[in-house]
């Protein structure tokens, strides 16, 4: 008797997960774009791309969810997606930001990849609504040719597609693509497409069923120099004396067609637009407000050219390389610098001290390959905890510095492929006594005081055997 | 001092040569013999664990002296030994045949001795100490150790730059240590001595100069004290019973004998706690307790009046403290200033030129870690350490044949160049050139001495052929061979375009041949002001190829940058 209840009861969850995977699927089918306009701005090495879509509910069904769809080779060199929606009418237009979450999708077709959008409010059937993703590239402008000499400019390949790669339907599409220059070689055909100036457009498409995809080639100059920081390792270190501390080691490479051939200062420095037009000259970091003791330095010593502009919002520190980079050239560097604590360090109600600080790397129109960002506690301090606005892989280390006896305690947090957008704050949370600060000065007075004592006992105490 | 430095060979002649005068005057005691006879055998042994060093310690002729020295050394202590055993008598009896058989010995050792060192071409001793005892030796046969600015003779004027008053207190010291000749001043006496010579041979050994100067000297000013204040001293005993001085100079000078004393107390205190040196300090009390009464007698006699002398002393501080300033003045100026990041003042501020970091920093970023780099060797060490890559030739300069190499690639025109940087695997070639902002210790005023050296190795450079009519020049009179050679080359390689004349700054003439290409060798890198020229090798494959275009047809050229791609991978069609 038991076995075919049970046979039942398996038969009944099976067909009760499949009647779940379908309605999961339809789910996906019930959504439509009926509108689509998307805008790839291609001026500097990090690709911006703005996308707005007006989803349409056509199921029965609400949902909250929305899905974005990658080929897997961008999906890789993606730095961050946001999504945004309009609130309100009219002119009181306010931006919501929405959550983003990458998912997978078992039946997902050539491996591509999702992101989620979780909406606010569940978009009901016959509902429509618009929202707005920004999604910033990496390494996707491809030189070519890969080797340009002094006197070339550079030139780069951008491949995407011409109609948006999405699970749903999409009713009409616009794509515009925005050159630096007016200077494009060649840009594939998907008609309509036309060029003006510097925009390309593709477009308007209309009624493509999900995944479509029409693969266009975009060769064209982009003279701006490719500043890639390969691995960059920041390290806070809180002085509850006052004073936080922050060292940033920099291995800069410039990333875009790789310098052939010679090298000629007498072309560069006599006809610098068009001799080295691609290379990295100087860099801009934007710094803190009320920053101090800012050095520039490599493993050979002080670098003399930069600038410092300090005012009450903030500090520019302009930094030049020792020497021009051009592609393939690499430089390594540290900046460091103090600020005042109280600027970043608070107390939260239950007691605990965190720490606000930036995230990212200070330096202007940069792409960071590896980040790893360290704070490093006051010695005594217990229960770090770090909150960070994306995803980080974290761990603890301890570091020992001058008169340490347990070691300080380091959060550290990795990520890799950043942008200047990742340039937020983070908090790291944790307890620390006061007392604490002062166990090293007492450490150093007790250690004198002990040898004054031992020396003022040697002087006083007879030790010789003879009387 | 054997790890620091190898003028280390000074000292250890010096010292024999102390004890060589100690006997021959007639003061060996025990204490010489416990002092130096340890010294040599300790100390040699040390000296040979340093790496450099090594056998070098017992083979070269510099450490001779030493050992001589302790050969004597050991015979007259056992002289003295049997002196005290033996009766005169029996002394004498020994004395003659000791000296009959010793002499016999002796005699043949020192044959072979001598022939062993003759048959080495330097007669043992390192170029260096040769130069030291003969000045012009070095001119003669080693021009790598006369191409260094530091090994030059001094001038005057850098005597008194570096030494400042002591120039004068030093006679003054010699004569002091003179006065009582004892052990420790005839020591100084030699020190003095051998280190004026050596500082008036080689402007570098101003350094062992230093130390003696200032030890003479110190003892010059001691002496000038003792005599003013012990004057002062006997003038106020005097005229404190006869008549009034002014208060003013009675407090400074009782403050002054306060000073005194509290010096002559302080050795007695340091003798009561150590005992050991109890014995040593009486003795020298009892040795100069009748000399200070004599003292005291001549200093009756020699008794200066009162206001001269407080005259003199003041002026005596002043002197000092304005050698002081002095030596602060210079330390900051002439020997703090890093050669490595020059500065310039001018209107609008200061002007730093990096240009040697800025050159060795691209080399350690852009460049394979295997590459080799050719430069003249003042740059070796340099680029050893901030550019991180190996070097042909640095500033440890015991391999003359190789910096001779350099020097003779240098030298040669470009295709006789090529080869033996090739030859040597060097991928990059490096110049310092001043020409543009007017740096004047660059590699076209240094290039005689890679003439030279690479010509006293490799006899096809002969000097003559860069020179015309005696004189060094780079302009239009210039000989053929000094506008072909490499050199001239990497340093003016479009020059000319800067300012459309190529005018040098620092010869402050035009360039001889200003249009010109290079074949072998492509500009890698150039800093800032010009003051690096890095330049690279160009690989041979390509070369013969180019070769064999140019015979069939120009038009192969146009499509050189696909073919020169192809030459990367070895051998595509196999």
């Amino acid at each position: 008797m038991e076995a075919p209840i049970r046979a039942r009861e398996a038969l009944g969850f099976i067909l009760f997960s499949l009647l779940f995977s379908i309605c999961r699927s339809s789910s996906l089918n019930h959504l439509l774009i009926s509108n689509a306009e998307r805008r790839i701005d291609l001026s500097s090495h990090i690709v911006k791309v703005y996308l707005t879509l007006k989803v349409e509910n056509a199921g029965s069904t609400p949902t909250s969810e929305v899905l974005l769809s990658f080929p897997p080779t961008q999906a890789d060199h993606l730095a961050t997606v946001e999504a945004l929606v309009t609130k309100g009418k009219r002119k009181k237009t306010t931006l919501v930001r929405l959550d983003v979450k990458a998912t997978e999708l078992p039946d997902a077709p050539n491996d591509a990849k999702y992101f989620t959008i979780y909406l606010a409010n569940p978009l009901k059937s016959g509902e429509s609504t618009t929202i707005e993703v920004l999604y910033l590239l990496t390494h996707s402008q491809e030189p070519f040719p890969a080797e340009i000499a002094q006197s070339e400019s550079q030139l780069v390949y951008y491949r995407d597609s011409a109609l948006i790669l999405s699970p749903y339907h999409i009713k009409q599409q616009t794509t515009f693509i925005k050159t630096p220059s007016t200077k494009v070689e060649s840009f594939t055909r998907v008609e309509p497409s036309n060029r003006a100036g510097t925009e390309i457009k593709y477009g308007p498409y209309e009624d493509h069923p999900p995944y479509s995809f029409s693969p266009i080639l975009i060769h064209f100059e982009n003279n701006s120099p490719f500043a890639v920081v390969e691995e960059l390792v920041r390290e806070v270190e809180i002085s509850h004396w006052g004073n936080l501390q922050v060292t940033e080691q920099y291995t800069l490479v410039h990333a875009g067609a790789r310098h052939k051939g010679v090298f000629s200062r007498v072309d560069y420095q006599s006809r610098p637009t068009l001799n080295g037009a691609s290379s990295l000259r100087y860099l801009l970091a934007r710094l803190p407000p009320r920053v101090h003791s800012v050095y520039y330095r490599d493993e050979i010593g002080n670098i003399s050219s930069s600038h410092l502009r300090t005012d009450s919002r903030k500090s520019e520190l302009e930094i030049e390389p020792r020497y021009p980079l051009f592609g393939g050239w690499k430089a390594t560097f540290v900046i460091g610098y103090g600020l005042p604590l109280q600027d970043f360090l608070f107390e939260t109600s239950d007691d605990r001290r965190y720490l606000n600080f930036t995230f990212g790397c200070p330096l202007l129109e940069t792409v960071v390959d590896k980040l790893t960002v360290k704070v490093v506690l006051p010695e005594g301090s217990k229960d770090p905890s770090a909150v960070v606005p994306f995803p980080v892989e974290q761990h603890l280390e301890t570091k020992y510095s001058y008169l340490d006896v347990v070691g300080r305690t380091v959060v550290v947090m990795e990520k890799k492929n950043l942008v200047p957008a990742h340039n937020s704050h983070f908090q790291v949370y944790y307890t620390f006594k006061p007392i604490f600060m002062l166990a090293e000065p007492l450490m150093l007075a007790s250690a004198f005081f002990l040898f004054f004592v031992a020396c003022v006992a040697y002087l006083h105490i007879d030790l010789s055997i003879r009387k | 001092m054997v790890c620091s430095w190898g003028g280390y060979t000074f000292i250890i002649n010096l010292i024999p040569m102390h004890v060589l005068l100690c006997i021959v005057t007639g003061r060996f005691s025990s204490r010489l013999y416990i002092a130096y006879a340890p010294l040599v055998v300790l100390g040699t042994l040390l000296a040979a664990l340093v790496p450099v060093v090594g056998f070098n310690a017992v083979m070269t002729s510099e450490h001779f002296a030493s050992f001589l020295v302790f050969i004597i050394i050991h015979v007259v202590a056992f002289v003295y030994y049997i002196k005290g055993i033996l009766s005169p008598k029996m002394f004498k009896v020994a004395v003659t045949l000791v000296v009959s058989v010793g002499l016999a010995v002796c005699c043949a050792v020192i044959a072979v001795l001598i022939a062993l060192v003759a048959s080495s071409p330097t007669k043992g001793w390192s170029g260096r100490s040769l130069s030291l005892l003969d000045p012009t030796y070095a001119s003669k046969y080693i021009p790598i150790i006369a191409s260094v600015s530091e090994h030059q003779p001094p001038t005057w004027p850098s005597y008194f730059m570096d030494i400042n008053v002591l120039a004068f207190l030093v006679p003054a010291g010699i004569i002091a240590c003179f006065l009582p000749l004892s052990d420790a001043s005839s020591f100084v006496v030699l020190y003095i001595a051998t280190s004026v010579y050596f500082s008036g041979v080689m402007v570098r050994l101003m350094l062992v100069l230093a130390p003696a100067a200032c030890i003479t000297s110190g003892i010059a000013l001691s002496q000038a004290f003792d005599v003013f204040t012990g004057s002062i001293k006997f003038q106020l005993t005097g005229a404190s019973s006869n008549t009034e001085v002014d208060a003013a100079e009675t407090s400074s000078s009782t403050a002054e004998s306060q000073t005194d004393a509290v010096k002559t107390e302080k050795p007695e205190e340091t003798a009561k706690n150590r005992p050991s040196r109890k014995s040593k300090k009486k003795e020298r009390e009892h040795g100069e307790k009748p000399s200070t009464e004599a003292k005291a007698e001549k200093k009756r006699l020699l008794a200066l009046p009162l206001e001269s002398s407080v005259i003199s002393l003041l002026l005596l501080v002043l002197l000092g403290a304005f050698y002081v300033v002095h030596c602060v003045w210079a330390a900051a100026e002439a020997y703090s200033a890093p050669s490595i990041v020059l500065t310039s003042r001018s209107h609008d501020g200061l002007h730093v030129f990096d240009d040697f970091r800025e050159a060795y920093a691209w080399l350690r970023h852009n460049t394979d870690v295997d590459d080799k780099v050719a430069s003249w060797w003042d740059y070796g060490y340099q680029t050893t350490a901030m550019a991180n890559r190996t070097v042909i030739v640095d500033n440890n300069t015991w391999n003359n044949t190789h910096i001779a190499t350099v020097g003779t690639a240098m030298s040669s025109p470009e295709r006789a160049a090529w080869e033996i940087f090739h030859s040597l695997d060097v991928k990059y070639v490096l110049v310092v050139f001043g020409g543009l902002v007017g740096y004047p210790s660059d590699d076209i005023n240094k290039f005689l001495w890679m003439v030279r050296i690479g010509g006293g190795v490799f006899p096809h450079i002969k000097e003559p052929d860069y020179l015309r009519d005696g004189q060094y020049r780079i302009d239009s009179q210039a000989t053929p061979t000094m506008l072909n050679c490499l050199m001239y080359k990497l340093s003016y390689y479009r020059f000319v375009e800067t300012d459309g004349k190529g005018f040098d700054r620092v010869r402050q003439t035009e360039i001889g041949k200003k249009y010109f290409k290079l074949t072998h060798f492509e500009e890698a890198f150039t800093t800032h002001h010009w003051m690096v020229r890095i330049y690279k090798l160009k690989p041979p494959k390509n070369r013969i190829r180019g070769k064999t275009k140019k015979s069939k047809s120009k038009t192969s050229s146009t499509t050189s940058s696909p073919k020169r791609s192809g030459t990367k991978k070895k051998n595509p069609w196999q």
